[in-house]
């Protein structure tokens, strides 16, 4: 599946402490022309664009922010589909993570009806009041004051759970948020959120400690889970099975992050092979910029992304760590955390969180197999995993 | 690990890779400067290569110069590697081992001047200058050429001669790779006593230092020049290939990956070393365990693509 993500927008009515978006701005929108000649180049050039289906993301900044040019974008994707008879035509989604809060609103909500079927929305809402209003602050309206987004974000949520039952949220967990983990995911689920996407963010902001503060929170979460039988129909991406296993350098040498099979596009017409490549997510280095809408993708520059595997970027204790799996990293974040100009150095700030992970996560699967097993269930849950599990794997 | 020190003695020095010198105004290594690469080398044990420039050095320089075990690389004959600035039949070469810089436009109008050279060379290496520039057409037409070169060094082997030319016959005497490997076994001091990856690094960017002698080279994610660090690289078997980590990053913006242009002009020349092989064999004595299987592809990348 292609993912094609449109940034069309800079601009966002948040603040947020931990975005990494760095370079926000009001001036560089999308305009149509951009937009449209992204589209016929990608449209027009199936041998690059070979997948079976798209993923066509909007993000921003607040993408809703930007919600006629979207609309008219989504028109002329499904229009040009079909007149092409690509085959994307019959496999295709629109993807769009949103703060939440235009989500309401009349346009909004007529870009919903029409395309429902073929929409995916993501809001983020990252937990109770205090923990969302700790980071996910309005910008300064010159006041000064500092005034938090839960209210404006929550009172669009039933809708959400009404138009899109089955989508999920996403939160991100900086330094200041391990105290409210427990308390978010579990209020997250009361408000009827049963995915819930969580991760540490890839940045080096860790303090002497967190991991610490991190593993005995995620104990005290599987607790919750496991105690109040959230463990059926409700999800948190931090506990997993597949976590904390050495990996093999020859078989399980795959690069984790999908920069270079995805392809983003910039208001000023520039592809990347991911969004955190752009400038305004970009700390300290240059924008890798693979190519432009008027002159393609440069094919040379993105031969560094798909020949990149796990071995080749990490250091000898990744390599050698008995924790391997499911430690994740981000390739625009190495990139911009490396000591050159290079995709192959990979960052290890996430390394104790990592580790603290995978001893909650280990104590979770513990205590639910052993509760499972007084109550005589364990078998028929395990059955029901393999076969949820096995028809991902078919889809 | 470092067996190489090139030290260019002069911001003019000879050009002898893809990159060209930009450089037209004379500064002469100084020295103090000279004496510390000597003495650089001499303690890290490196094998110096001296790159001069196209005028004559004053004696102190020359006596400095003879004072360690050397290969000169310029412009004239009478060193150890003769540089031509294009394709010309009759240079003056006197058996030297030579370098040809030249477009492949240039090579591939120019196949008689190319053998001349190559019966009166020892080796002889053509370096293109052209390689970031060149198009699906050019790479099919160099295709051409290399055949017919394989034909003429085929012929030039069967009557007793056998001629050295990095393009056809290195790679029929070479088991693993035989690369530049710039950064990794070789550093390079400029005029000023900064270090740098190669001459190109310094062409392009003087702050693109590496460090400084006496202290020596500083380099960050130095692994990535080396071979097991390159993804593409290290599954491939054109050994004859520079592996240029200059081109790979002007090209693909890392130094560990070649571009597709590198690989195909590679796998070109391997293809024809291969056809060669095949040729000769029967009328050689030596060669019996060498062997150069057949592909099916030009560009490596096609078959690691993850």
């Amino acid at each position: 599946m292609k993912h094609i993500t449109f940034i069309v927008t800079k601009d966002c009515q948040l603040a947020c402490k931990y975005c990494y978006l760095v370079g926000k701005n009001t001036g560089e929108r999308m305009s149509w022309p951009t937009a449209k000649a992204a589209i016929d180049y990608i449209l027009g050039n199936r041998e690059i664009f070979d997948d079976d289906g798209v993923v066509w993301e909007f993000i921003g900044g607040e993408p809703f922010l930007e919600i006629d040019l979207i609309d008219r974008i989504c028109d002329y994707i499904k229009r040009e589909m079909f007149r092409l008879g690509h085959p994307w035509f019959d496999n295709y989604r629109f993807l769009f993570a949103t703060n939440g809060i235009n989500y309401g609103s009349a346009k909004v909500q007529a870009f919903i009806s029409k395309n429902i079927k073929h929409l995916s929305i993501g809001i983020t809402i990252d937990g109770t009041q205090r923990k969302h209003d700790l980071n996910r602050i309005w910008k300064d309206d010159g006041t000064g004051e500092e005034r938090g987004s839960y209210a404006d974000v929550l009172r669009n949520i039933p809708l959400w759970r009404r138009q899109f039952p089955n989508d999920g949220t996403k939160v991100t967990i900086s330094s200041e948020d391990i105290p409210y983990i427990k308390e978010s995911v579990l209020h997250l689920y009361s408000l009827g959120i049963r995915d819930v996407k969580i991760n540490c963010v890839f940045e080096d902001v860790w303090r002497e400690g967190d991991d610490r503060l991190f593993e005995d929170q995620l104990v005290e979460l599987a607790d919750a889970i496991v105690d109040n039988g959230y463990y059926n129909g409700y999800d948190c991406s931090f506990f997993n099975e597949r976590i904390g296993r050495p990996l093999d350098p020859e078989v399980d040498n795959s690069n984790w992050c999908g920069s270079g099979r995805m392809l983003s596009v910039d208001a000023a017409g520039n592809f990347y092979p991911c969004t955190r490549f752009a400038a305004y997510s970009l700390r300290v280095k240059r924008p890798r910029i693979i190519g432009n809408v008027r002159d393609g993708i440069d094919l040379n520059k993105l031969r560094p992304f798909l020949s990149l595997d796990r071995t080749t970027q990490s250091p000898g204790k990744c390599i050698e760590c008995e924790v391997a799996s499911g430690c994740a990293w981000c390739q625009g974040e190495n990139y911009d955390a490396a000591l050159t100009d290079t995709i192959f150095q990979r960052s290890t700030a996430i390394c104790l969180m990592h580790k603290a992970r995978v001893r909650a996560n280990n104590y979770y699967w513990n205590r639910l197999y052993r509760k499972l097993a007084d109550e005589g269930r364990r078998e028929e849950f395990e059955n029901k995993r393999k076969s949820q599990s096995t028809q991902s794997f078919s889809c | 690990m470092l067996k190489y020190l090139v030290v260019l003695l002069d911001r003019t020095s000879a050009a002898f890779c893809h990159a060209d010198n930009p450089y037209s105004v004379r500064e002469l290594m100084p020295l103090p400067v000279l004496q510390e690469a000597l003495l650089f080398a001499m303690k890290e044990n490196l094998s110096v290569q001296f790159v001069y420039p196209d005028y004559e050095l004053p004696d102190e320089y020359v006596s400095m110069i003879d004072s360690v075990d050397h290969i000169d690389i310029r412009h004239v004959v009478g060193g150890d590697v003769c540089v031509l600035d294009g394709m010309d039949g009759d240079a003056e070469i006197d058996g030297d081992n030579v370098v040809i810089r030249t477009t492949s436009v240039e090579l591939i109008d120019n196949l008689p001047s190319l053998i001349g050279l190559m019966s009166r060379a020892t080796h002889v290496a053509v370096v293109l200058t052209d390689m970031l520039s060149m198009s699906d057409e050019r790479l099919g037409r160099y295709g051409e050429f290399l055949s017919d070169l394989e034909r003429e060094v085929a012929g030039m082997i069967q009557s007793g001669v056998v001629p050295q030319i990095n393009l056809l016959t290195d790679r029929l005497f070479l088991a693993e790779m035989n690369n530049c490997n710039a950064g990794w076994e070789s550093v390079t001091v400029a005029p000023d006593g900064r270090l740098y990856v190669c001459p190109a690094f310094y062409y392009e960017d003087e702050s693109d230092s590496i460090g400084r002698l006496p202290a020596g080279p500083d380099m960050r994610n130095g692994r990535l020049l080396r071979l097991d660090h390159a993804p593409i690289c290290r599954r491939c078997d054109a050994f004859q290939c520079r592996r240029c980590v200059w081109l790979n990053r002007k090209l693909t913006l890392e130094v560990n990956t070649p571009g597709r242009e590198q690989c195909v002009v590679s796998h070109l020349e391997r293809n024809a070393s291969r056809r060669l092989l095949e040729r000769i064999r029967p009328a050689v004595d030596f060669l019996r365990d060498n062997d150069i299987c057949e592909i099916d592809y030009l560009d490596p990348f096609e078959t690691i693509r993850l």
